[in-house]
């Protein structure tokens, strides 16, 4: 089988996962994340690691270039990231985030040709270090983000003092402000293993190692709000609201960093890891 | 056959219950008198402030006129006179109303967990009284087995209904875990004591403001496990505290915006948690201002009201699942009964095959004279297979012959067919 028709499996068995995870939220169910949702999750992630690992011998480099290997693969991290998370804490809510963006992003490769690019530096061992780093990196963010959007939603619940939907599926302030705590610091992180890679690449390849594209810019922002983020967190134990709403407003660059990367740039990305 | 009546809160008015209800005391002899006088062959009673119910196993047409009298006689009350408020079910009706009880479908408050103890002790009592046999015994093994799914596999016990334990589950909905959060009572209240034993005993600290009557609170707080402070550390006791129970008398305002925010101030700096003010006292003790301040979350009396009701809706969108668990456990129960009709014949025929068996074998074996171990053993083999695969398919018939409605029937005709 080539990697299209994998990943049309990957979407339909992902769609599983997303629709029935809203099924059991418009019909308030105990449990958001069943044992269905779960095997088809399982059977999806296997399907699209298989997916992944032909295409990677299709194209002869890391499959990361381009908005179809890239937002596949983002796809996988985050569904291998949520998998993680989900035996160690049964965190449910979560997947009402990767749930959706895993589909959205599986859907975006589905939809979008293969990029066109045959660059000799993709077969550099940069490539797969910097961008496995900076997956993970962004798949970690996206938790925290999660968990910041679970920590408002939540609030907005108790405050309204009437409670609805949400208040009964989605954890304690108190468990989201954590997560998202952890996520940033491991996102954090990977994300400063990824710029350094990403600059030690760009000087193997020009030479230099700050070229001043606008990835690398919306990188260093993000790393800034993320450095904020923490120093904050630690320095004035300022956590909940504030930390939540900060954490939404840093993965927007991470987010525009990925977008940059993976639609505009092309094939200049090839150039400029 | 098993019978069960009853009155409950949705037949009969509470007097009513009261006068025929069964002290814990009397619950031994009143069974003994219940199976003696009526000729039932097992007998339990079921007796809450909710409901009164006989349930007994009794094989007799008039069964159900026999138990009513009995209830009437027992408590000397006019027969006619509880017509209107008893009900009456046999058979599946009876299983299904007794998973029902257990299950707290039929509660007052659906999901409370009380009736499942009630329910477990009535049966532990009619087994003490000797009064429980094989069927009623099997009606309480697959009662508790049901109710125990309907809680673990519905929600239908799973949010707060009382005033008291919302409070508590609205602090784990803030803070998950309430282990070593700091529990401030403001006024030595009943419902503020209530809610703050519930909070620690999920692992709060406790210090119990007291006003004028210091002793009060001295004495909740030792109750509590906690301290006491003076009403003038207010402001200090606040900066520590992460739940805060106010229930004083006072006539006016006791807890105003500018506390909670020097209270927040004094915590900055160090971990931002949030702060949840309960204000229980009518009238009202704290400031409804202080919600405008950030990581400040103030329910009132009206407001945990609120949540115990969308709580009680919650609880009965969950009671669907719950009904639709009990009729399978309850078809279930149905078929095992009838299915254990056939093993009686089962058993005999299985016994008259073996008989023949060995009959035939010993027989044969005379003829053949001495045979080797191996010899043996293969004989032995063959014909015990033989008559496992002939047997096969009449025993799975028989299981199935046994579910069918004409049942008794049906198996007395294969009785006669195996000359049994």
């Amino acid at each position: 089988m080539s990697s299209h028709v994998y990943l049309v499996l990957v979407l339909i068995f992902y769609a599983v996962g997303a629709l029935h995870i809203l099924l059991q939220t418009l019909t308030r169910r105990r449990l958001l994340v069943t044992s269905w949702t779960v095997a088809a999750t399982l059977i999806g992630f296997a399907l699209h690691t298989a997916a992944l690992a032909q295409r990677w011998t299709e194209a002869g480099h890391f499959p990361a270039v381009g908005l179809h290997d890239g937002a596949s693969l983002l796809a996988w991290t985050m569904v291998l990231v949520f998998l993680v998370i989900y035996t160690r804490s049964r965190l449910e809510a979560l997947g009402l985030a990767v749930y959706p963006m895993a589909f959205a992003l599986v859907l975006i490769a589905n939809l979008t040709p293969i990029a066109p690019v045959g660059d000799p530096v993709l077969k550099s061992l940069f490539l797969p270090i910097h961008t496995t780093l900076a997956f993970f990196g962004y798949a970690a963010l996206f938790v925290a983000f999660a968990g910041g959007l679970l920590y408002l939603i939540q609030e907005r619940e108790l405050r309204s003092r009437t409670p609805r939907t949400f208040y009964y599926l989605i954890p304690s302030l108190e468990t989201s402000d954590r997560l998202s705590a952890r996520a940033v610091e491991a996102g954090f992180a990977l994300l400063t293993l990824a710029i350094i890679t990403g600059l030690l690449w760009s000087h193997a390849v020009h030479g230099v190692y700050w070229t001043s594209s606008p990835k690398e810019w919306s990188a260093l922002v993000a790393w800034a709000l993320y450095v904020a983020l923490i120093l904050a967190r630690y320095q004035t134990g300022w956590g909940g609201r504030r930390a939540a709403l900060l954490g939404i407003a840093a993965f927007t660059a991470v987010a525009f960093t990925f977008v940059w990367m993976n639609v505009f740039a092309l094939p200049v990305a090839a150039r400029t890891p | 056959m098993i019978i069960v009546i009853g009155v409950s809160h949705r037949t009969a008015p509470l007097p009513v219950r009261e006068a025929l209800a069964f002290p814990k005391d009397q619950i031994r002899d009143a069974l003994l008198r219940l199976r003696a006088e009526t000729g039932a062959g097992e007998a339990m009673i079921l007796s809450t402030c909710n409901r009164v119910e006989l349930y007994a196993r009794q094989d007799d047409p008039g069964a159900v006129e026999a138990l009513e009298s009995f209830l009437a006689r027992y408590h000397s009350r006019d027969g006619r006179e509880l017509q209107a408020v008893l009900y009456r079910y046999a058979d599946a009706e009876a299983i299904r109303h007794a998973f029902r009880v257990a299950s707290s479908l039929e509660s007052m408050v659906i999901g409370e967990p009380q009736i499942l103890g009630q329910v477990k002790e009535a049966y532990q009592a009619a087994e003490d009284a000797g009064t429980l046999g094989a069927a009623l015994n099997a009606l309480r093994n697959r009662t508790l087995a049901a109710a125990k799914r309907v809680r673990t596999e519905t929600g239908i016990g799973r949010n707060a209904v009382s005033v008291s334990y919302v409070a508590v589950e609205l602090a784990r909905k803030i803070f998950g875990e309430l282990k070593d959060k700091n529990v401030l009572l403001v006024g030595a209240g009943k419902m503020s004591e209530l809610a703050a034993k519930h909070l620690v005993r999920s692992g709060g600290r406790a210090t119990v403001l007291g006003g004028r009557t210091f002793e009060k609170a001295a004495e909740l707080a030792a109750a509590l496990g906690g301290k006491a402070a003076p009403f003038e550390s207010l402001r200090d006791e606040l900066a520590r505290a992460d739940i805060v129970i106010s229930g004083t008398g006072a006539p006016g305002l006791v807890i105003h915006p500018a506390d909670v925010e020097s209270a927040r101030a004094a915590r900055r700096g160090r971990h931002a948690r949030p702060l949840f003010l309960i204000d229980i006292a009518v009238p009202r003790d704290i400031d409804p201002a202080v919600r405008k301040i950030g990581g400040v979350f103030l329910y009132d009396l009206d407001d945990l009201k609120a949540v115990a009701e969308a709580n009680v809706r919650e609880r009965l969108k969950e009671a669907a699942a719950a009904e639709a668990l009990v009729e399978r456990e309850v078809r279930d129960f149905l078929d095992w009964q009838k299915a254990r009709e056939a093993v009686p014949l089962l058993n005999e025929l299985r016994r008259r095959a073996e008989e023949i068996r060995r009959h035939e074998l010993d027989k044969a074996k005379r003829r053949i004279g001495p045979l080797t171990p191996e010899q043996d053993e293969a004989i032995e083999a063959a014909t015990t297979a033989i008559v496992n695969k002939l047997l096969h398919s009449p025993t799975v018939h028989l299981k199935e012959a046994a579910r069918e409605s004409n049942a008794p029937e049906q198996l007395s005709l294969i009785r006669k067919l195996l000359g049994l």
